[in-house]
């Protein structure tokens, strides 16, 4: 009975395999194998097979791409990452290099840039900062969203530009909440510039929010953002807050419309510890 | 006394002299007490005051040329006018720096502002909302490749690659966020989903019904689906 289950078993992954991988070279099976691997992330098995096709079938047309998943293994190992970033710049210079492979490259190419950056190696950063001129818009607007995460505003300041860009030409709405964020950390007055330069006739442009603490002359918490970025604001508000509003029978959503429709109008709400939150459109 | 003014006649002068100083002076009193009566005690400070500025205003005009620091003489001139200037441009700056600083009164401050904190659990909502638009969004393009494989059909019309290229720049973002807010479960799924995009993002022309059949045999085996719906119905519980 056991031996028939083994037999039933190797038919079956016989006949899997043959299906899957019917008519393939050595090459091509060897690089299929390696990117099951890496699609479990066992990144040193899958490092090994990729070293293995290279050196076994160097003129393979599998060869170029494995450089490319050489640096998703190297990235993914975790203390080899100036070595992946090797990798990858290594597979952006191939002739034969693909479009979205290279793309995803250099986006990788940020990534561990950021990250050796935040680690203390400094020059690491002028990665980042060169793809802020670079022709893919893919390419110079993450690069531009990530610059804006680094600690040293000065530098961070210098994505401004292209976030500035991103706001005043993109239409998808998630590209446009994240430059908004990411200018609101680095440069709020050039999100002011850049969303008052656009039309908006007879709809509200900033959302404002205050809150008192009982007895306190300055607001605990202070905000004022783009209208554009108001439920994102109102879903972001502090639980204990939205707790208040709640138990007092306020829709934060509808408190939202109501406040666009009146127009400059304030929403206060007095907690019963005296908390005061006030709410208002201009 | 009247004995020796009678007798005296140098004496008697000086007495008619006398006499004479003192009915003058109850003329004045009388001329006194009449003045007295006709003033406005409560009006009399601020008709002062304007007589003094009046006082004060006219050698200025009459100067030949303007000065700008002329009135400054005057206040030189004037201890109690200085300090009185000096107080009102006190209050008035001081005015103005209350008036200016932000944050603190409705209307008065124009620019954005928002703390770190804020801003980052902004970026957690945004990271919630858009993992989930992206899982969504995955599921469609994974049931569109397992329709086309189904069918038996291959080529442009069953999958466009450039749904996959640009699921794969909205993961390169996501990517960060799922990182920073420790949402280990959703990022292992759209880990998996990213390196299948990847594949079907390569091809650009025509989908091999073997290649497709592949992916659709990966899916299936790491129940790609059903982690995705677990994963959104997470997400969906948070937002």
């Amino acid at each position: 009975m056991k031996k028939l289950t083994v037999l039933i078993g190797l038919f079956v992954v016989l006949s899997l395999g043959s299906g899957l991988y019917a008519q393939t070279t050595p090459d091509e099976s060897l690089f299929r194998e390696a990117k099951l691997l890496v699609y479990d992330k066992s990144w040193a098995a899958a490092l090994i097979k990729l070293d293995d096709l290279r050196e076994k079938f160097p003129n393979s047309s599998y060869a170029g791409q494995s450089l490319f998943y050489k640096g998703e293994c190297l990235s993914g190992l975790g203390g080899r990452e100036r070595d992946a970033l090797r990798a990858y710049k290594d597979y952006i210079r191939l002739a034969d290099a693909k479009p979205s492979l290279v793309e995803e490259s250099e986006g990788s190419i940020i990534d561990l840039a950021f990250g050796l950056y935040e680690n203390g190696d400094v020059p690491a950063i002028g990665d980042i900062e060169r793809r802020l001129g670079h022709d893919n818009k893919v390419v110079r607007y993450y690069a531009a969203y990530k610059l804006s995460l680094v600690r040293d505003k000065k530098l961070a300041a210098k994505a401004a530009p292209v976030l500035m860009r991103i706001v005043e030409t993109e239409k998808d709405p998630e590209l446009l909440d994240r430059a908004r964020i990411a200018l609101l950390r680095v440069s709020p007055e050039s999100l002011k510039s850049v969303e008052d330069r656009k039309p908006a006739p007879g709809s509200p442009r900033m959302l404002k929010i205050r809150v008192w603490n009982k007895g306190q002359k300055e607001p605990a918490f202070s905000l004022n953002i783009p209208w554009a970025l108001a439920d994102l604001a109102l879903g972001a508000m502090d639980e204990d807050d939205r707790a208040e509003l709640r138990k007092k029978g306020y829709d934060l959503n509808k408190i939202v419309n109501e406040l666009a429709k009146s127009k400059e109008s304030i929403l206060k709400i007095v907690g019963d510890d005296g908390s005061v939150i006030e709410i208002w459109i201009e | 006394m009247a004995e020796h003014l009678e007798k005296c006649p140098d004496c008697r002068a000086e007495a008619d002299e006398m006499r004479r100083a003192l009915e003058k002076t109850e003329a004045v009193k009388a001329e006194i007490r009449q003045a007295v009566a006709s003033v406005n005690w409560e009006a009399l400070p601020a008709t002062v005051a304007d007589r003094a500025f009046a006082a004060s205003r006219k050698p200025e005009r009459a100067l030949p040329a303007a000065r700008p620091w002329g009135g400054l003489s005057a206040l030189r001139m004037k201890p109690a006018l200085a300090g009185l200037a000096a107080g009102l441009v006190v209050g008035a700056a001081t005015m103005y720096f209350a008036l200016k600083a932000p944050g603190l009164r409705p209307g008065q401050d124009t620019g954005y502002y928002a703390s770190g904190e804020f801003l980052d659990r902004a970026e957690l909502t945004m990271a919630r909302r858009n993992t989930l638009d992206y899982l969504e969004k995955s599921q469609y393009v994974l049931l569109d490749v397992f329709e086309s494989a189904g069918e038996g059909a291959a080529g442009p019309a069953a999958f466009n690659s450039e749904q996959a290229r640009d699921l794969l720049s909205r993961k390169k973002y996501l990517n960060a966020q799922l990182e920073r807010f420790q949402m280990a479960k959703a990022k292992a799924v759209c880990d998996q989903i990213e390196m299948l995009f990847l594949e079907l993002a390569q091809i650009s022309d025509e989908l091999p019904a073997a290649e497709l059949g592949r992916i659709r045999y990966f899916v299936e085996e790491r129940q790609l689906l059903l982690k995705i719906n677990l994963v959104k119905k997470e997400l969906q519980s948070e937002i």
